[in-house]
């Protein structure tokens, strides 16, 4: 019996307190801040989701750096804000959205792009066209 | 409060035809317990099967999908309700009482469980990385673009999977459609599959091995940490994990109650469901039929294999709607898949890589000692409560589903594993960030047959005989019939 007691003793104290080191890990997190978290992405695309409309296509280039880790899960947050339109990671497209991390953009990549603006969106966001 | 409406109809639809199938009085009982646990899975399929059929049929029309998931609650519940036959009882197994300190940490498992769940979706409404960018995303393309909603499997989303079947995105976009958008629907049907989960687990458990088995399995289910963040994670694994957990459950149930063939038909039922939910269910549904056949041979008894062909055909005839809406998905709608459009010769050398097997083999031995986030591996910790309990099966009856479950979960693992060393790409990402869910989705399933299999536990000193009084003989051992039919 003593046997039995201990073993179901050790497994379920050992079940609680690791959920409770999770739950422990879980408000840490909460502490944290993302700035390019999901919510955060969201906010940031609120004024452009307003002109998307279905079945619509658009271009996507970012600042980020070309090994960015960073670069794929934005492209993702992005397509995930703006769904119904469909989101192509490339600057071939009529229209194109273009990801600053910072509210003044970068023209030298635009013109490397060959993107003229259309739209400033603020937070970052630009709707350019693409210039044949 | 117009989701919270929409939800009880997807419930009830479940609830009324597992009730249907199982009908006894009304009351608080664990028969009804087990009843609105399955329903929420059974529930959840329908509903996410009749959205998808109307969509095709007609459209993003939300008078015909109100219609449709409203018309099916009440038809099921009157099926469920109205019926006056009475079916298998499912009931406790006979057996001690167990201690206060178990139901103690049962319900602070429970407490802990839901105020994980509770803050994690509070600090991440949206889900995880998995959950937004494949079944949220989905479920909003479905939502969103209206008579476009065939742009969800655009070739355009392959990095999204456009071939993974619609039960998660189809429910929540069904939600949305009724209740509008918003994070609380994947947030809700999270949390209702992670609940029905721990229910169907504690249930059946008490149904074939008593209070003490189902409470001491549901503890370790509900304080299996990253089971619990995988669900407030809104990945489709938890409800992959209840559709397994529940068709090996009901074969079980099935081998008690062999004059009962509804068992078979509705595990066949919650089989299809796991295909509707992810491709890996479609593995599964296949390693079922083959472990069931292969139990069936080796434990037959003097009838031989007589019952197995009743027991498959309702298996078969319970798998049939989910099986064929999946198949239509497959052909007709889904996008294409990234796995069969490699060429030969690159999956041929990968099978001939001995690094790739070597890299997956440990890959999932990393990932079994790190299962589930305890603060100590919970192999060594399962090993010593064997050690000290010791595996014996009560009922003789439970050897075929005992080999049945453990054959299809290993079968499906392997062939799991055989597509990753075939198809994926770059192993070291595919083992960093799939393999635990890979794992994670059998482990219900797995707690299961592991206290299904484990010894009878003794947590309470006998009673001494006092004169005069008679002891009953019933209460101090275990029965070998888990639940009576009647």
């Amino acid at each position: 019996m003593a046997r039995h007691k201990f073993a179901v003793i050790a497994l379920a104290a050992i079940a609680l307190c690791s959920t409770f080191w999770a739950l422990l890990d879980v408000l840490v997190n909460v502490s944290h801040n993302q700035i390019f978290g999901v919510a955060s992405f969201e906010n940031r695309f609120d004024e452009f989701r307003k002109t998307v409309r279905p079945h619509s296509v658009y271009g996507y280039v970012s600042d980020n750096a070309p090994n960015d880790p960073s670069a794929r899960p934005e492209f993702y947050l992005t397509q995930y804000s703006l769904a119904p339109a469909l989101v192509k990671s490339t600057a071939d497209e009529n229209l194109v959205i273009v990801n600053f991390h910072s509210t003044k953009p970068d023209y030298g990549l635009l013109r490397t792009n060959r993107l003229a603006p259309v739209q400033d969106f603020g937070n970052g966001v630009i709707l350019c066209r693409r210039v044949q | 409060m117009i989701l919270l409406v929409c939800l009880a109809a997807i419930w009830l639809t479940g609830f009324g035809l597992v009730r249907w199938m199982f009908p006894r009085p009304l009351g608080w009982s664990l028969h009804s317990v087990l009843l609105l646990s399955l329903g929420i899975g059974a529930g959840a399929g329908i509903a996410s099967c009749l959205y998808f059929l109307s969509l095709v049929a007609v459209g993003p029309n939300l008078a015909v999908m109100a219609s449709v998931t409203g018309g099916a609650a009440i038809v099921a519940l009157a099926f469920g309700l109205l019926n006056r036959r009475e079916g298998t009882l499912l009931a406790w197994a006979e057996g001690p009482e167990p201690p206060w300190y178990l139901r103690g940490l049962f319900l602070l498992a429970i407490a802990l469980a839901i105020l994980t769940f509770l803050v994690a979706v509070s600090n991440n409404p949206h889900g995880d990385q998995g959950a937004w960018s494949i079944w949220n995303l989905r479920a909003r393309f479905l939502f969103r673009a209206g008579a476009f909603w065939r742009d969800a499997f655009s070739n355009d989303l392959d990095w999204s999977h456009p071939d993974y079947p619609l039960l998660l995105p189809g429910l929540v976009a069904l939600c949305w459609k009724l209740a509008g958008e918003s994070t609380t629907a994947p947030i809700a049907i999270a949390f209702l599959f992670a609940l029905a989960t721990a229910g169907v687990l504690t249930g059946v458990l008490g149904v074939l091995r008593g209070k003490t088995q189902a409470l001491v399995g549901g503890t370790l289910l509900l304080g299996t940490a990253s089971f619990i963040a995988l669900s407030a994670a809104e990945y489709s694994d938890v409800p992959l994990s209840f559709y397994f957990l529940a068709t090996l459950a009901l074969l079980c149930l099935q081998d008690r109650h062999p004059e009962d063939l509804r068992f078979s038909a509705l595990a066949g039922l919650m089989a299809g469901f796991a295909a509707w939910t992810r491709n890996e269910g479609i593995i599964f549904l296949a390693a079922v039929i083959v472990a069931r056949v292969a139990a069936a041979l080796r434990f037959r008894d003097r009838s031989g294999l007589a019952p197995l062909a009743p027991q498959m055909l309702r298996l078969i005839a319970g798998l049939l709607l989910p099986l064929a809406v999946v198949v239509f998905f497959k052909l007709r709608i889904g996008g294409a898949s990234d796995l069969w459009s490699q060429k030969a010769a690159v999956v041929l050398q990968r099978l001939a890589d001995p690094g790739r097997w070597i890299m997956t083999a440990q890959g999932l031995v990393v990932v079994i000692f790190t299962l589930g986030r305890f603060l100590i591996s919970i192999v060594p910790v399962l090993a010593l409560y064997w050690y000290l309990v010791r595996f014996q099966v009560q009922d003789e009856r439970d050897r075929t589903a005992l080999a049945t479950g453990v054959l299809a979960l290993g079968l499906t693992l392997a062939i799991q594993l055989l597509m990753d060393i075939l198809f994926v790409e770059n192993l070291t990402v595919e083992i960093g960030t799939s393999f635990e869910r890979d794992v994670l989705q059998l482990w219900p399933a797995g707690v299961f047959l592991f206290f299904l299999a484990s010894g009878p536990l003794q947590l309470a000193a006998a009673e001494k005989p006092v004169p005069g009084k008679k002891t009953s003989k019933k209460a101090l051992k275990p029965s070998r019939r888990a639940a009576e039919t009647r």
